[in-house]
């Protein structure tokens, strides 16, 4: 039996992937980027509005179209993605998934789909115009909250499969580590069934208060719940990019991984620390005291440190490789990067797109400057940075290798063309599109607002040149989606059969072997839920005991 | 060495005062953030101890099973809600604190923790999770104010902060006796 599990294992390695696995990634990836396109083309739709280019109309307005927009992009496009990365990643790192394994991809599939379907539907009827953040008092349809409920279960379903293919690997290959890759899977999922817990808490709540079983809803409870999944949820997509950044982007560069490690340790802090920090999205709610905010401030800023470490990893790994190739002097290395090649490209702009995105960040976790800019348009161009750059254009860098790889085709120097083209697009577009939203957030133009100029107010015409260039970006990014898009499909069915490496990056000659203690995940969880219930459970005892009589429903539009 | 000095930092930061204020003006922090802190430096200072003494520590401790009950000791008199009251309002008390949580609580339960059996390890682990749950039951459901210095709210809070320590402690026991370590490693 064993023997016949390594023969599999190595007749994987040496024939590639196995076509169910691939099938099954396939599948999840023509999804979500099918999602990408729709959402993409509300966020146009949006951009244009805001700029005053565009009224939309009354059977389908901005909040309609701002909601699904936050909801298919951010809840639903990730979610997809994510899993078809991971469970490509164990396929190919574990040798092939285990047939339970698999079964529990197409589950978590149907579940994530039926959710998606409910949601979208109750958003086009408008009876969930509740901005991605379904913050109540406002009320959706039930129907809507237990979309997002068959979401989880998806989610929880692929969790599940993760955890057991992870395990039986274990179970297969005593002493030994779980490879890399695999590690990142475990910790990111982990990292995302702890962050779920709060919200689904939140939805089982509203969802008698949607059918009118119950009266009225604790708003402060629901929003603290809300955001101990919303900020996780940001560092879950965080956490997949950066798994491609330490284990992807070294191979293709023609280098090593930095350290081992030091990688697992960056996994396993991102895991234990993550959950508390989501309190700095309620840094200006009334109802904490500052003792509270500022301490989970200090959560948030804990967090900062694994990214630290990861962006002196990955700008180590680049100077070693390019000394490596003979460069000379203090920047030399930087000339002996492949800029030519979009599997570079791009997560190398994403990397660099996260300095002044994680710096935004940092500025925001504090609670004066937050103060100045919180219901601006400033944090929509933080989060366009963070998620809609860093993560997105490292996941786009994945597919040029992983597509051809799944589809056992060959990126063609054409496409690899394209693809910078592509690559270049969607960061200006960004660039305009994210600069002008931080800098008129400054200027006081607000968030989640439809295009207004407020009778005309001499401040609120003043934000239009802005609005603008927030409209030009855009529309940048929606070609830059477009030829995306174009270059997937492309990918899956059209390029040139051929066989692709899966690159993933070998340890350094004669590095230091791994500790055996970074495999104790039962201490990682345990420290997980001490540092979690260190975070909420002041807080929310105290909304709990001393809550204001509850709200009854709103409708807003 | 290195750790000894980590220990002493975090020490002395413990007791700067607007730390001690910050962290003894809510009940949970009390408990459950300036008293294990003050264990874990004194965790943190037991090598450089026991390089110094190592008599003291083999004349006493020789099985493990003297300190472990002195660090036991000390963690069930800082569970009385009276202590705690005592350690805001009398300044012996509060010196106490600072003196006993290191050096009686964290420096014998390092020193004892690998001498200990497996046995020994679990009678710990059931006898803590135990007494936290216990506790929490007790604060979460007391009708009546405990400690005059916190309000019942974060009574309730810290009984919380107990269920879920006593729930970590278990998961953690849960899972030593189910995933074998010495399997993978």
């Amino acid at each position: 039996m064993a023997a016949k599990k390594v023969f599999k294992e190595k007749t994987n390695k040496a024939l590639g992937v196995n076509p169910d696995d691939a099938r099954l990634t396939l599948t999840y990836f023509s999804l979500a980027f099918i999602i990408l396109f729709i959402g993409g083309t509300l966020g146009l739709l949006q951009g244009l509005n805001r700029a005053g280019l565009l009224e939309l109309p009354a059977w389908f307005n901005y909040y309609q179209v701002l909601t699904a927009h936050g909801i298919l992009l951010i809840l639903i496009f990730t979610a997809l993605f994510m899993v078809g990365y991971f469970y490509a990643a164990l396929s190919h790192t574990l040798g092939g998934l285990i047939p339970v394994v698999r079964k529990m991809g197409w589950t978590a599939l149907g579940l994530m789909l039926i959710g998606t379907a409910f949601v979208v539907t109750t958003i086009v009827m408008d009876e969930a115009t509740v901005l991605y953040t379904f913050y109540p008092p406002m009320q959706a349809s039930p129907w809507f909250y237990i979309g997002l409920v068959f979401i989880v279960l998806g989610v929880w379903a692929a969790t599940i499969g993760v955890f057991t293919s992870a395990a039986s690997w274990k179970k297969r290959n005593k002493g030994e580590h779980l490879p890399l890759l695999a590690f990142f899977a475990v910790g990111a999922f982990l990292l995302l069934f702890f962050g779920s817990i709060g919200v689904t808490i939140e939805v089982l709540t509203l969802i008698p208060w949607a059918f009118g079983w119950t009266e009225t809803v604790n708003v402060m409870l629901s929003r603290t719940l809300f955001w101990s999944f919303g900020h996780t949820l940001v560092n879950v997509w965080y956490f997949t990019a950066i798994s491609a950044w330490y284990v992807i982007v070294p191979r293709i560069i023609g280098g090593r991984l930095f350290s081992d490690t030091l990688t697992r340790v960056v996994v396993v802090l991102l895991v234990i620390l993550n959950v508390p920090g989501g309190f700095h999205h309620q840094i200006i709610d009334p109802g904490f005291t500052e003792g509270l905010k500022f301490m989970h401030v200090f959560m948030s800023l804990s967090i900062a440190f694994p990214s630290l470490m990861t962006a002196f990893a990955m700008f180590a790994v680049f100077e070693r490789t390019g000394r490596k190739k003979g460069a000379k002097g203090l920047f030399g290395w930087v000339k002996k990067l492949p800029w030519g090649d979009v599997r570079f490209l791009a997560p190398m702009i994403a990397m660099i797109a996260f300095i002044p995105a994680g710096a935004g960040g940092i500025a925001q976790t504090n609670n004066q400057l937050n103060q100045v800019v919180h219901n601006t348009l400033w944090v929509t161009g933080h989060f366009h940075l963070t998620v809609g750059t860093t993560v997105v254009l490292t996941f786009f860098g994945i597919m040029y290798w992983l597509i051809p790889y799944l589809s056992k085709r060959e990126l063609t120097p054409k496409i690899n063309k394209l693809g910078i083209i592509q690559t270049i697009t969607w960061a200006v577009g960004m660039l305009f599109m994210s600069g002008a939203m931080h800098w008129v957030g400054l200027l006081g133009s607000p968030r989640r607002t439809s295009y207004t100029t407020y009778g005309d107010n001499a401040t609120a015409l003043s934000w239009d040149p802005y609005l603008f260039f927030l409209a030009i970006g855009g529309t940048l990014l929606f070609i830059g989606g477009g030829l995306m898009i174009y270059i997937v499909f492309h990918l899956m069915f059209k390029a040139p059969k051929g066989d692709t490496a899966f690159p993933i990056a070998e340890p350094e000659d004669g590095a230091s072997p791994t500790p055996k203690w970074t495999e104790r995940w039962g201490l990682w969880v345990v420290l997980a839920i001490a540092v979690i219930s260190m975070g909420y459970l002041v807080p929310i005892v105290d909304l709990i005991f001393n809550a204001p009589p509850g709200s009854p429903p709103f409708r807003t539009w | 060495m290195k750790q000894a000095i980590y220990g002493l930092l975090l020490y002395v930061f413990l007791m700067l005062p607007p730390v001690v204020t910050l962290l003894e003006s809510i009940m949970s922090f009390h408990m459950h953030m300036q008293m294990p802190l003050l264990i874990i430096a004194g965790l943190l200072m037991t090598p450089f101890l026991q390089k110094k003494f190592p008599r003291l520590f083999e004349k006493w401790n020789q099985n493990g099973v003297p300190g472990i009950l002195l660090f036991t000791i000390i963690m069930i008199y800082w569970m009385f809600p009276r202590t705690m009251d005592e350690a805001l309002t009398i300044q012996a008390v509060q010196v106490f604190k600072f003196i006993s949580l290191p050096f009686l609580a964290g420096v014998p339960l390092r020193d004892s923790w690998r001498k200990l059996g497996g046995f020994g390890k679990n009678v710990i682990y059931v006898s803590f999770s135990i007494m936290f749950g216990f506790m929490g039951i007790l604060y979460v459901f007391s009708e009546s104010q405990l400690c005059n210095n916190y309000l019942i709210v974060e009574q309730k809070t810290l009984g919380w902060g107990f269920i879920a320590l006593a729930v970590c402690i278990i998961i953690y026991f849960i899972q030593l006796l189910f995933i074998d370590e010495s399997e993978y490693e």
